[in-house]
């Protein structure tokens, strides 16, 4: 804990999470929402028992086995940077954080790789109903990964379900209950996993669109078109819903992310009439928003679903951390106190009297002489009280626009898939190619959604790990400068040659299209019944 | 006319379900509502598909679709 912290590997250190972070979920929305986009189709197939489906959910299966092999090797990675740039985090609260992330491992990513398998090698060894129950079970999968990471994420955002102990210096488990159903961690699985609905019925909705376009078999294009609308029109609805939860749910738990998501720099009474910024230039320095354009009385009721709750600024939210903040300076000395000594009971009394203010003591480690709390005296404190104070906003420019670019791409798309739904349900798709040429645009819309999505909930929290009790400071393994930037352009090769490999194998199958074989009367081939070659590594020729 | 019609009561309907949803939702019930609702999705979606088919066979009866 004494050991100088360099805030250059620090920041080093979140470059290289966010990096790796952002790059691997562009892989993830979509097998979240494909994988039940399949399974979708091949219901109508094993329902109906028409060929057209089974081709349908074996052609786009295709596409989905390729995101999924390079999503699942983005991912492994990224558990172990916890351990290996993240030491003191993992120490901090690795009971906790551990456990989900064991569970996701051990259970749904295994249920969800043997699954994949079978799916993909086993049309010809089963029956359709057992191969559909396999689908279904790689969707839940999917997202039952999903879930447990969002629940990992949920405790960042709002620890419950566990406490800080002074003997071990570590979180532990109160409850493991209130791990999982913690709201943040429910209303943020929902929206995550319908993002990626959305995703996946983006991306299928807009491949078709070029099918149509450049009149590719139209049978599979004209049927898969017609269920991704549907499929994205409820599913933006959903986002949305869980959109505005997550909204409300961050309200309560972090009103520091919640006044930079909205750039409120000032508290207003006037709940009534308070303006909700449309677009706003906040300005760090100058404490306030260069320029902005507000709408009244929108404000209050559509953050807090309320017509009289006050929603503190960051002026007075920087004033309100201040009392905190030096309790949480006492606490961490007493905590010292009572680590070199565990006799010492009045030190150990005075922690547990200002523990729940622990973290601001912490935070305020960043802006003490030398970093050494004891230091903190008299004279310096206001001093360092206004640092500390002024760290616990986040950077309200990013938190502002990556908010606003994905409700705006959220809207949009809301738009797009009912646009789209109403033209086929009422079969004049083809009618509107300038409507195709959009869809198919639009393509990488849900993708930008996510990924300012994860920056809004990530640089929100800033500058927490864990929101009130760890700060990002304190968080990160002490690795030398050389070692970060060697491991950071590594990291990002890698992984370019993995986004290079996707977009090249999306492109190059997905212009090929689905086979035609059956309409010479052959069995549907695409992806199927392939013993020991993957599915989408078969050749594929195309008719139009 | 009838058609656009039918879009913009399509829409007012989505958008009120969409205010209903954001004015109730708050700390629901989230994880329940994803197995509802993601059922609900995969229902919907699967009939939609399955109605195309019998458009087709209709527009079939009638020799226009090439499908
Ligand atoms: C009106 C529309 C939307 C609203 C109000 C909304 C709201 C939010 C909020 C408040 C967060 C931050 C969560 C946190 O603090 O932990 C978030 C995160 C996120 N959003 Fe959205 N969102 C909307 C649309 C979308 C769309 C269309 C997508 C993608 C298709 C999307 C994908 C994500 C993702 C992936 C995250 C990060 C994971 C998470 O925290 O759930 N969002 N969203």
């Amino acid at each position: 804990m004494d050991m100088l912290i360099n805030p250059t590997v620090v920041e080093l250190s979140r470059l290289q999470f966010a990096l790796t972070a952002l790059y691997h979920f562009l892989f993830v929305p979509l097998t979240l929402g494909l994988t039940f986009i399949l399974a979708t189709m091949e219901t109508v197939y094993v329902v109906t028992g028409k060929q057209i489906y089974k081709e349908m959910t074996q052609f786009w299966g295709k596409l989905f086995a390729i995101n999924f092999a390079l999503g699942v090797a983005t991912g492994l990675t990224m558990e172990f940077e916890f351990g290996t740039n993240w030491s003191m985090y993992s120490h901090f609260v690795g009971d906790i954080f551990g456990t989900p992330l064991a569970i996701e491992g051990l259970m749904a990513f295994f249920m969800e790789s043997t699954f994949v398998g079978v799916m993909f090698f086993g049309w010809d060894r089963m029956s359709p109903k057992a191969h559909l129950v396999v689908t279904y079970l790689v969707a839940l999968g999917s997202n039952l990964s999903a879930l447990w990471i969002l629940i990992a994420n949920g405790f960042m955002q709002d620890p419950r379900g566990g406490t800080f102990d002074p003997n071990t210096m570590r979180m532990q488990f109160t409850s493991f209950v209130g791990l999982i159903f913690n709201p943040d961690a429910q209303a943020k699985f929902v929206h995550t996993s319908i993002a990626g609905f959305v995703t996946g019925s983006m991306f299928v909705m807009a491949v078709s669109a070029y099918y149509l376009l450049t009149k590719k078999r139209r049978d599979i294009a004209l049927r898969s078109f017609r269920l991704a609308a549907i499929f994205g029109v409820i599913s933006t609805v959903g986002v949305i819903t869980l959109g505005d939860a997550l909204g409300y749910i961050d309200a309560h738990a972090q009103p520091t992310k919640l006044a930079a998501m909205e750039a409120i720099w000032e508290t207003n009474p006037h709940t009534v009439s308070a303006s909700w910024n449309l677009i706003a230039f906040p300005s760090r320095t100058e404490q306030k928003n260069v320029f902005e354009i507000g709408i009244p009385y929108v404000l209050t009721p559509l953050l807090t679903h309320s017509e009289d709750t006050v929603i503190p600024g960051i002026k007075n939210l920087e004033q309100d951390a201040k009392p905190h903040i030096e309790n949480g300076i006492k606490a961490m000395i007493a905590l010292k106190a009572y680590n070199a000594d565990h006799n010492d009971t009045a030190a150990l009394a005075t922690f547990k009297q200002y523990e729940k203010d622990m973290g601001y003591g912490f935070l305020a480690k960043e802006f003490a002489p030398d970093q050494d709390l004891a230091k903190v005296n008299a004279s310096n404190l206001p001093s360092v009280l206004d640092k500390t104070a002024k760290a616990t906003i986040p950077n309200v420019w990013v938190e502002f626009w990556a908010f606003r670019l994905m409700v705006a791409a959220g809207f949009f798309m809301l738009v797009l898939f009912a646009f789209a739904a109403y033209y086929s349900l009422k079969n004049e798709i083809e009618k509107h190619p300038l409507f195709l040429k959009i869809a198919l645009w639009s393509v990488p819309l849900p993708w930008i959604a996510c990924e300012f999505g994860w920056i809004t909930a990530e640089n929100g929290r800033q500058p927490w790990t864990v929101y009130g009790w760890l700060p990002t400071f304190v968080s990160a393994s002490s690795h030398s400068v050389s070692y970060m930037i060697f491991s950071l352009i590594g990291f990002v090769l890698l992984y370019s040659t993995f986004i290079a490999a996707e977009l090249y194998l999306m492109f190059k199958y997905a212009r090929l299209g689905p086979q035609e074989s059956h309409h010479h009367g052959e069995e549907p081939a695409a992806g199927g019944g392939m013993a020991g070659k993957p599915a989408f590594a078969k050749s594929s020729m195309n008719r139009s | 006319m009838k058609g656009l019609l039918t879009f913009i009561t399509g829409f007012v309907i989505l958008a009120f379900a969409l205010f209903l949803a954001v004015i109730t939702g708050d700390y629901g019930p989230w994880y329940f509502a994803w197995l509802v609702g993601t059922t609900m999705i995969v229902l919907i979606s699967a009939s939609g598909a399955a109605m195309f088919d019998r458009q087709d066979e209709e527009l079939n009866q009638k020799g226009i679709s090439s499908r």
